[in-house]
């Protein structure tokens, strides 16, 4: 019942904190020059007024969704995993690469095995943060954070180095991986292609770990209390590097998706922090799976939208990240302004209660006294 | 003394913290130049009030007025002004810092204004020292001085400030007999001789009868009375603190035990600091039996109950559990030999705060084939009846077992961590303080449980700060001080004063008569 | 190697050191006060735009800097109330306002100049520069000290400052009382949350003057994301001086150092790979600090030990 009214409330101050950030977007719309109306207008138009822009905000839905619980069986476990964007470069690179290196195997194989390679490299690289954490307790946000420039800066000097195409026309990043084993599309000249079902299987895959298995449990109560974690017999190592490592596989495999999706060849601009803000959405969502699932929705709608704003108002697509940042801002102090709103409650029926009561008493012993 | 003039006056204080009313009513007044004291069961609101004088806590209603000047704004700066020092239970002590630094934080000597001088700060420490002759180094660190001096530089630090009314939260809880009287001492000294008034709060009665001019007692948050420590008796203030004669039930004492379950042979174990804590330690616990342990806190009983049960790994020695040894093993392996634990610190040991009943209640048996299928995929109703029946037949109380364990009250909270340790039906159990901060209610029951466990056999290893638990569970009590066993007795062999003296010091050679 | 180089090399060093430790002794001064300040990119961020453009409005690089400061202290106060006063987790806020500046300064730049990316101007003021007197006339080394930015050798004079202000004054005493025990800070009178906001907004003050620096003190533009994570090194330097300001200067040195040297060997290694160096190092310092103060503590437990059961066994065997 508690967990229930708990629910209510958070969705009833989610609400009110998208509402609000929405107003502030508006009236940085109006400061600078545009019609807030004709701003989200394109933002609504540029995520679902055609097919191909429905198909887009489904992709980047797919991706903050995956990337959100990707940080969130990492937080569960108690690691926050700043380096996602890292492991997705790492995944992505080496996929990648399988796709150049085996064109002749044939179309599935190649498929599996750069799946298999983005999730192990991504993995990997998660790896290394996790043990460092549980082995030596060196902070795995400062080292994950560091990770990810580390990926980056090598992912870069690959693609622009030994492995980058010797075409012409090819300015930056590797050769095109073959048109026969890029996903194919859903919706024609969308993003969206057939991978949107492997992030589909990963998705309730994930939310059958986190909610219905003993790992997920497990998982759960060592990141809240690794002390009770260990006291109850459970291997909180174990489980918090299982955790991290399942995390970087994600990211791995949404670097695969992304190029075999829809960029088809590696370059140094695979992502740009979208990690970030698939993290961003786990953490307002609490790291619960069903609320990243629908959450990430509403944001991939945004980030669709708001390009498509750019292009067509003219309106920086920066705002999403500014609305975006708002509502997290609101709702990381939602505990906090409930908190203090009901002490406020309380206190003043308190006192009333108290000076009735001392009012009594005072009467009381008055009376007595008279007596 | 009855026609002191009044110093402080309390008029109808009340106090609401989210979900408690802490302080309800209150009214009383003391006395220049007493020593008051305010007794009380744990949560009775003593602290709340005294955190009010001390201008830390605002009441929700009600004055507070300081030689006959009401208090218009709380905060500690101002009650410091007004002359009140405070030295509470968890001491206020910034570890880095030196004994001066902390005498002098926030009222530093300067020099040229701005600059702390840091000199100044030692020489004026150095001069408190010999005034009220209380002895400790001004340029240690706080953080390698023991509890008892620590204590000692709060006072010094309410004295430095210029206090005349020095309230004491809890002084003893963490002083041995001997530092306990040497405080006495310093009470009636300060007293006597510097004018001072001085508030102690505390539920050791004797203590009360040893020191104090005038008691207050609190319960649930109300004042119960005020009275002339020479008219009362600590039964009477027993009966008031409680509100009713406390009278258990007597335990049953059960038969002859068994075969040994626990057996430790020359262990030793370090604490936290890297200091040793347990200094060769043995002993034994067979079937259908508890052994007690007594020891005031901080004498090592801790890291022994943490070595046994495989969170903390032992310098040497060995550890057997039925039959096994154990020594080496973490803490997933000993339970499967079949121990269980209920551990000291509930909060950060205990419970996951943040999960719900039902968790807490089946961690550690998860991956059983009737709670999962191959160990994996959770049967969800299956653990949800599980979780109710426990929840009934332990008597917890709350909105049901999907209530999230941080918001239950310090008896629930333990009879989940109950609930759940015992069962896991293991022959052996390891208690820590099973009922610290615990209602009269809950204790009952869980001592109940504990009884329980040893009459089906199980052998029970119990650790607490209370004696008067340790007498009554116990078939068997040894005492440890400074990591070593310095006595065993059968229950009824020795009485609670006599078992103190073993407490605080080895007394072998005394004995032997040798030296 | 030339003596030349050398000299340039250091003073390199010391122009890419600047910002870390400026920034740094913000982030040192937080977390004395017990808060961990991972937002301190944003706010370098938003000292490196507002600097840029408030150097270019008021055609002087003074408002610029002044700009950057009061940027400064309006996240250090937001930062502050989302944290201290609303108990907000700093992970999250610190995350999300490199996020908000990061988002913020792009949309500005957009929408106030109509620029995208990066945006370079001779109207942009950058900073005065000097030669340090006697120093700059030293033979051989005395490169090293031409053409300094005016807050190379404020950093300088900062370091010292923080140094005093927090081992020598009582305001320093206070402050590191409110993070290692706030509640006898309280008891003492003075209240450990208005410490905590005053560590807050002079980090967002020297993060802004960091950004300054990055944008005004050697270059004059302004580019997104443009502080590249000196926020978090900055971050790191703090951790591994173990918040103390000299030794954390030493840190943001070595930063420094290595980014010039990767800058000198850009002739034989890609620059896409030395540019990574820093980051490694600060990864494998990191395990080093940690490991290393891991290892002391064993040490002084096994000591103790050894003058324990030595003392222990004395009495017995007398």
């Amino acid at each position: 019942m508690k967990t229930l009214q708990n629910n209510k409330k958070y969705i009833i101050s989610l609400i009110i904190s998208i509402a609000i950030a929405l107003l502030i977007g508006a009236i940085l719309m109006a400061v600078s020059g545009f019609s807030p109306i004709e701003g989200y207008g394109a933002m609504i138009d540029g995520a679902i007024g055609s097919p191909r822009l429905l198909g887009n905000t489904i992709e980047k839905s797919m991706e903050l969704c995956l990337l959100g619980l990707a940080t969130a069986i990492g937080a569960k476990g108690g690691l926050f995993n700043v380096g996602g964007e890292g492991q997705l470069f790492v995944g992505a690179l080496f996929s990648t690469m399988i796709g150049l290196w085996l064109s002749d195997l044939p179309t599935f194989l190649v498929i599996i095995i750069a799946v298999i390679v983005s999730i192990v490299t991504g993995g990997i690289y998660a790896l290394i943060p996790a043990l460092l954490k549980t082995k030596l307790n060196v902070d795995e946000v400062i080292t994950t954070i560091m990770l990810n420039t580390v990926a980056i800066k090598v992912c870069t000097y690959f693609v622009n180095g030994p492995w980058n195409s010797p075409l012409k026309s090819i300015s930056q990043g590797t050769d095109y991986i073959d048109k026969s084993i890029v996903f194919s599309k859903i919706i024609q000249g969308s993003n969206l292609s057939t991978s949107f079902f492997i992030g589909t299987v990963v998705t309730v895959f994930m939310w059958f770990l986190m909610k219905k298995t003993t790992v997920g449990l497990e998982i759960n109560v060592t990141g809240e209390n690794k002390r009770f974690s260990f006291f109850s017999g459970l291997k909180a190592n174990k489980l918090m590097v299982t955790s991290m490592i399942i995390s970087g596989a994600i990211c791995g495999l949404v670097g695969m998706m992304l190029i075999y999706g829809y960029q088809g060849h590696m370059t140094q601009s695979a992502s740009n922090e979208y990690y970030f803000d698939g993290m961003l959405v786990a953490m307002i969502m609490n790291y619960n799976p069903i609320g990243i699932i629908i959450m990430s929705f509403f944001f991939g709608f945004m980030a669709t939208g708001a390009t498509m704003m750019d292009m067509q108002v003219g309106i920086s697509v920066q705002l999403y990240d500014v609305i975006f940042s708002i509502i997290i801002f609101l709702m990381a102090a939602q505990t906090g302004i409930m908190v203090w709103l009901e002490n406020r409650k309380t206190q003043k029926k308190a006192k009333q209660l108290a000076e009735e009561k001392a009012k009594g008493l005072v009467e009381e012993t008055a009376g007595k006294e008279a007596e | 003394m009855e026609n002191k003039e009044t110093i402080i006056e309390f008029k109808n204080i009340s106090m609401q913290f989210p979900g408690v009313l802490a302080n309800d009513n209150v009214s009383f007044d003391i006395k220049k130049g007493e020593v008051f004291a305010l007794v009380g069961e744990n949560g009775a609101g003593k602290s709340t009030l005294m955190n009010i004088l001390y201008g830390i806590n605002t009441p929700t209603s009600g004055e507070v007025i300081i030689g006959g000047k009401k208090v218009e704004k709380y905060s500690p700066s101002e009650a410091i002004s007004r002359g009140i020092g405070m030295v509470h239970q968890h001491f206020m002590l910034v570890p880095s810092f030196t004994v001066a630094q902390n005498i002098c934080l926030s009222h530093e000597p300067r020099k040229s204004k701005i600059f702390y001088d840091l000199k100044g700060a030692e020489a004026a420490t150095e001069k408190l020292v010999q005034e009220y002759g209380l002895v400790v180094d001004p340029k240690a660190k706080v953080e390698s001085i023991s509890v008892g001096l620590q204590q000692r530089v709060e006072i010094l630090k309410t004295l430095y400030r210029g206090a005349d009314v020095l309230i004491l939260d809890e002084p003893t809880a963490v002083l041995t007999p001997q530092e306990t009287e040497e405080l006495f001492n310093v009470i009636r000294r300060i007293v006597k001789e510097k004018d001072m008034t001085v508030i102690i709060i505390t539920h050791k009665l004797y203590e009360v009868m040893a020191i104090s001019d005038r008691v207050g007692v609190m319960r649930q948050g109300k004042l119960v009375g005020v009275n002339e420590t020479k008219d009362v008796n600590e039964k009477i203030l027993a009966s008031m603190m409680v509100g009713r004669e406390v009278l258990l039930d007597e335990i049953e004492r059960f038969g002859e035990p068994g075969e040994t379950k626990i057996e430790v042979e020359d262990l030793v174990v370090t604490d936290n600091r890297g200091i040793i804590a347990c200094n060769g330690i043995n002993l034994k616990v067979r079937e259908g039996e508890i052994l007690g342990i007594a020891a005031i806190e901080g004498n090592g009983q801790s890291e022994l109950l943490e070595a046994i049960t495989g969170m903390r790994k032992p310098v040497s020695g060995t550890i057997f559990l039925n039959n096994h040894d154990t020594t080496d093993m973490d803490p997933g392996q000993i339970r499967e030999l079949g121990l269980s634990h209920i551990p000291e610190d509930r909060m950060t040991t205990g419970v996951s705060l943040q999960s719900d009943i039902t968790t807490n209640l089946v961690i550690g048996k998860e991956r059983t084939p009737h709670f999962s299928k191959w160990g994996i995929a959770l049967k969800k109703s299956t653990i949800h009846r599980y979780a109710e029946d426990l929840f009934q037949r332990f008597d917890m109380r709350g909105a049901g077992v999907d209530t999230v364990v941080g918001s239950l009250s310090g008896g629930n909270m333990q009879k989940v961590v109950v609930a759940r340790e015992l069962s896991f039906d293991a022959p052996i159990l390891i208690v820590a303080q099973p009922t610290r901060g615990v209602d009269v209610g809950a204790m009952e029951f869980i001592h109940k449980c504990i009884v329980d466990k040893r009459n089906d056999g199980g052998a029970v290893l119990l650790v607490s700060a209370d004696l008067d638990e340790v007498f009554r569970l116990s078939d068997r009590i040894i005492t440890i001080y400074e990591g070593k066993v310095t006595g065993e007795f059968k229950a009824g062999e020795i009485s609670k004063m006599d078992i103190s003296y073993y407490m605080t010091g080895d007394r072998s050679n005394e004995e032997g008569g040798t030296n | 190697m030339s003596w030349d180089q050398i000299a340039q090399i250091i003073n390199f060093t010391l122009r890419n050191a600047t910002p870390v430790i400026l920034a740094a002794l913000g982030g040192l001064l937080t977390e004395h006060a017990g808060i961990m300040n991972i937002g301190m990119e944003g706010m370098m961020l938003s000292g490196c735009f507002f600097a840029v453009a408030f150097s270019y409005i008021c055609a002087s690089s003074g408002a610029g800097v002044i700009a950057a400061i009061l940027v400064g202290i309006i996240l250090g106060l937001f930062f502050a109330l989302f944290v201290v006063k609303l108990k907000a987790d700093e992970f999250i806020i610190g995350m999300t306002l490199n996020t908000f500046a990061g988002g913020l300064t792009a949309f500005l730049l957009r929408s106030v100049f109509g620029k995208t990316g990066s945006w370079a101007s001779t109207d942009i003021i950058q900073l005065p520069k000097f030669d340090i007197p006697l120093l700059s006339s030293i033979p051989y080394l005395g490169k090293v000290f031409e053409n300094i930015s005016v807050f190379v050798a404020v950093s300088w004079i900062l370091i010292v400052i923080v140094w005093i202000f927090l081992y020598k004054t009582p305001y320093g005493f206070w402050m590191r009382a409110s993070g290692e025990h706030p509640e006898a800070l309280e008891t003492a009178g003075i209240s450990p949350i208005k410490m905590k906001f005053i560590a807050s907004v002079a980090c967002g003050i020297l993060c802004g003057i960091a950004g300054a620096h990055l944008s005004l003190g050697y270059v004059n533009n302004f580019a997104e994301g443009m502080s590249a994570s000196r926020g978090f090194i900055a971050f790191a330097c703090v951790v591994f001086g173990m918040s103390n300001p000299p030794k954390v200067y030493v840190a943001a040195l070595m930063f420094g150092f290595l980014q010039a040297i990767s800058l000198n060997l850009q002739e034989y290694i890609a620059s896409d790979l030395t540019a990574a160096i820093p980051y490694l190092v600060t990864i494998i310092m990191l395990i080093y600090v940690t490991v290393s103060a891991a290892n002391r503590k064993k040490r002084r437990e096994k000591q103790s030990l050894k003058e324990q059961s030595g003392a222990s066994e004395a009495p017995v065997s007398a």
